[in-house]
């Protein structure tokens, strides 16, 4: 037997030293939003605990799975690895912003007709990734899809029918 | 009202009922509920694999801002052991005492106003631990060996006289990795008493269990609790027990009295939540010259936490895959101080068909036959163990399907001699006889003056699609225009329902719909019975057939009425009707009931100096009994396949030898399919509905993961010549000299 600190440090470092509480303002979704949150938060948390918008999901928390993909000034952003507080005076874009006039945007009902997902849990972080791809200009190819779809995990494993809704709306769009 | 043919509502293509909802992130997951005054609570692990907790400090803890409680097993109320069920003992409820039984396992909670506090504040818990020696390989003695864990172990015939008998006799071991399940959902509970009532939701596969369970936990009455699991983000088999996490977020709820939600992180969702056990099996294998089989032998090792159960037989896959005379398998548990594992997308399956399904291959080679020649040859007409005819099985057309559809055909035999530029191409395949599992249902149907329809029952839909393919057989069932009619689940107050698991739910829920869809008919025609003014009087549910919101006879569709004007000549709101579903018995039905079949057949390329394994496609064709939803069963179908490749080359979850940390439990260092990963994932379903019940499915679940494993390790030993009895295989195995 030998005794052993399992937290030796860390729990003496570790306080709300440094946090203080920020007045921040955020335009999401076209609305701007007053937020008076701890400066720590992330623009993940900022967005499903103070501004209410839970489509974005959390899924690892540590920028690994891509289920908090949100645009920040119409770019692709892990949401848990941004601060809020980085977002001051910018615009951010969340699956709750995208449909138009009640219109579901074409890669909803794309990600609709072909079963882009099961659980649905990954699928707001796949379809804004998907809305910048095509911004991007990388979806010409499968091959160019899968690459750069590779940031969002789906572990559902819907990826053929996700790749086979971007490939349609990225014709369409073509077209 | 009987049901064999794919109708215009049943077997369609119909889109997700829930994916309005989920493609405008508006489907409310447990994480996702919030309710006035909520705290929210974090936990703290051991960081230790075994021993005791020598002193645990929370003063600094409970000094931070908005720190509402810590609990320890010093101040934890007393909480009563769960019950068994059908997969075994309710895993010990938390911190009630100070042994430390596996490193990550829970040693405080933290309840906090703001779910960063409280993060902040588990950080500053202080444990000191009295650190025993702990046990953390499956081949350390120290550990107990459990003989039999399950009571399946079994088998036919005299295995040493078939072995004597063999012309080849094939041997090897075959292990595989410990995987970890990873819902991308994050595991939550949101627990709300409201006196000695309480409201959970909760990341689950089966509300009713969690009820049952938190009402013996607490000791509370059943009725007093309800439990909500509307949306879930994914399970693959970590939400079919109720986890210390759920017990802690209800009792920490009780103990601040407010309402409060625990969301586990990634790293928790490696310890907390269940893992596929890793295993080792050896195979012994013997045929004849011609390739029959006379003799098979399967022992599994598998790993298993010091005290908590997991009910997994995997040795089992060898008991009715193939019409061997001499057969025997056996099952073996080692306790070790690891969190307990549990089920994972195919348990056992996945693991014990990679096994047997490389040693048919491996034989096969030995035989210079075709491995799918040998499967043939051997091909389980009736179910061995028994000697009953399957309840269905259309495995045979799996693989002459799958062969034609392939190209198999095509197949150079010759290790290494298919090649695509710089890659090396090999084909592979295996074969897939899954386990039939179900369990009893129930279901509630109603019919409204307004002349819609409402079934529910207390089920769950993790992704699978049961709420579309069940609106579907309701709507089907009492004869309604699907946009007439709404199905639900999720709440445990609605009839109780078995797990979404053992791709068990389809078959046991539908036929509790259908028996509640007749039994409702029943209650209508028994309001008619003696009346006068109606075409209805004196019918049978047999008498009759349904369509267009009317009920008719059978025979002469003009002779009937509708549901809303029985109701109105009667003056009711609605008529409601309870069904019920329960597994039939193979002796009394005559039949062995049987789960899906299928053929597995992949195309592999291996980068010639690298090592690179590429997968381009993989055909999978499946018997699953009558198919609800085709394009939701496909779904299944491509998910599962993509489960299983990443078991083939990608997922372990390693445990550090000197702690036992998983060292990679997060989602850059535990390596799962990303899209780039994926091929043409083709799926074929043939076929028909199964004759054990009404409805016909066989549940498409889990039978699309395994055999991929077996199927990419035979077409990797076909373009390589590497044999690779170890899972997942990985470039290094590819690129020693060759």
């Amino acid at each position: 037997m030998s005794r052993d600190d399992g937290h030796r440090g860390a729990g003496r470092t570790v306080t709300p030293t440094g946090a203080t509480g920020i007045d921040l303002t955020l335009t999401v979704n076209g609305a701007l939003r007053d937020l008076r949150i701890d400066n720590r938060v992330t623009l993940l948390d900022a967005l499903r605990d103070e501004v209410g918008l839970t489509g974005t999901k959390k899924g690892c928390d540590q920028g690994a799975c891509g289920a908090c993909t949100v645009l920040v000034d119409d770019r692709r952003v892990l949401a848990c690895l941004t601060l809020a507080a980085q977002c001051e005076g910018r615009r951010v874009t969340t699956i709750e912003g995208l449909a138009e006039d009640g219109r579901r945007h074409p890669l909803q009902d794309a990600f609709l007709r072909h079963d882009g997902f099961q659980c649905g849990y990954c699928t707001p972080g796949q379809i804004m990734s998907a809305v910048a791809l095509l911004r991007e200009g990388r979806a010409g190819s499968d091959e160019e899809i899968r690459e750069f779809m590779s940031g969002n995990i789906c572990r559902c494993g819907a990826y053929p029918n996700i790749l086979a809704a971007i490939r349609e709306v990225a014709r369409e769009a073509v077209g | 009202m009987t049901m064999t043919e794919p109708t215009r509502v049943v077997g369609a293509g119909l889109d997700r009922v829930d994916g309005p909802l989920k493609v405008a992130g508006a489907a409310p997951y447990p994480s996702d509920v919030r309710y006035p005054a909520m705290a929210h609570a974090a936990l703290v692990r051991s960081t230790v694999a075994a021993g005791r907790i020598a002193a645990i400090d929370t003063a600094a803890a409970e000094a931070l801002p908005g720190v509402l409680a810590v609990l320890t097993h010093h101040n934890a109320p007393r909480l009563r052991p769960g019950p068994e069920n059908n997969l075994g003992p309710t895993p010990p409820p938390p911190l009630q005492d100070d042994r430390i039984l596996h490193n990550g396992q829970y040693v405080a909670v933290v309840v906090a106003e703001q779910a960063y506090q409280a993060t902040d504040a588990a950080r500053s818990v202080t444990v000191t631990y009295e650190r025993a020696e702990a046990a953390l390989d499956i081949d350390d003695d120290r550990g107990e060996l459990k003989i039999d864990p399950f009571g399946f172990d079994g088998g036919r015939g005299d295995l040493d006289a078939g072995l004597a008998a063999a012309d080849v006799v094939h041997e090897a071991t075959y292990t595989t990795a410990e995987n970890t399940n990873n819902p991308l959902g994050l595991f939550a509970t949101v627990a709300a008493w409201d006196g000695d009532r309480v409201t959970v939701h909760d990341s689950t596969q089966w509300t009713s269990n969690v009820r049952t369970t938190l009402a013996q936990v607490f000791g509370l009455p059943e009725e007093a609790v309800r439990v909500y699991a509307k949306y879930v983000g994914g399970g693959f088999g970590s939400g079919l027990r109720v986890w210390p996490h759920t017990v802690l977020a209800v009792l920490a709820a009780r103990v601040v009295g407010r309402p409060v939600k625990l969301v586990l992180s990634r790293p928790e969702m490696f310890t907390g939540v269940g893992h596929r056990p890793n295993t080792v099996q050896r195979i012994r294998i013997g045929a004849r010259r011609d390739g029959g089989l006379v003799a098979l032998d399967h022992e599994a090792v598998q790993t298993v936490a010091m005290e908590d159960e997991n009910p997994e037989p995997v040795a089992a896959v060898s008991a009715n895959a193939y019409a061997c005379p001499n057969v025997r398998y056996r099952d073996r548990q080692r306790r070790l101080h690891i969190p307990c594992p549990g089920s994972m997308r195919a348990p056992g399956e996945a693991q014990g068909n990679f096994g047997l399904e490389s040693a048919i291959d491996e034989l096969a080679h030995r035989l210079g036959m075709d491995p799918l020649e040998l499967r043939l040859r051997n091909y389980a007409e009736v179910q061995p163990q028994y000697g009953l005819p399957w309840s269905s099985k259309a495995l045979r057309e799996c693989y002459t399907v799958g062969a034609d559809r392939f190209g198999w055909s095509r197949r150079d035999p010759r290790i290494g001699a298919m090649r695509d530029g710089r890659w090396r191409v090999g084909y592979g395949m295996a074969g897939v006889s899954y386990l039939w599992w179900q369990m009893p249902c129930a279901a509630r149907a109603t019919i409204s003056r307004d002349g819609t329809g409402y079934v529910r029952s207390a089920a769950t839909d993790i992704g699978t699609g049961t709420y579309t393919v069940m609106w579907q057989l309701s709507a089907e069932l009492l004869g309604l225009d699907p946009d007439r009619v709404r199905f639900d689940l999720g709440d445990s107050d609605m009839p109780p329902a078995p797990q979404a698991g053992g791709s068990g739910l389809t078959g046991a829920l539908g036929n509790a719909v259908y028996d509640s869809c007749r039994n409702l008919l029943r209650r209508f025609l028994d309001r008619v019975a003696d009346d006068p003014g109606s075409p209805l009087r004196r019918c049978t549910v047999d008498d009759v057939a349904v369509s267009g919101g009317r009920i008719h006879h059978r025979t002469d569709p003009r002779r009937g009425e509708s549901y809303v004007a029985i109701l109105e000549r009667h003056r009711l709101d609605e008529l409601t009707a309870d069904g019920a579903s329960s597994p039939p018995e193979a002796q009394q039905v005559g039949m062995a009931p049987a789960g899906a079949f299928a053929a597995k057949f992949v195309e592999v390329h291996v980068d010639s100096e690298l090592g690179l394994i590429r997968i381009p496609r993989v055909l999978s064709v499946v018997d699953g009994g009558r198919i609800l939803n085709e394009k939701l069963a496909r779904s299944q179908i491509i998910g599962a396949t993509v489960g299983g490749i990443g078991q083939a080359l990608f997922e372990e979850t390693r445990t550090d030898a000197r702690t036992g940390r998983v060292a990679n439990a997060n989602l850059g260092d535990y390596l799962v399919p990303v899209q780039a990963d994926i091929g043409d994932l083709d799926v074929v379903f043939v076929g028909g509905p199964d004759r054990l019940t009404p409805v016909g499915t066989k549940g498409v679940g889990e039978v699309g993961l395994p055999g991929t494993a077996a199927a990419i390790a035979n077409a990797v030993h076909h373009a390589t010549g590497v044999r690779i009895r170890s899972l997942p295989i990985t470039l290094e195995q590819l690129i020693a000299p060759s």
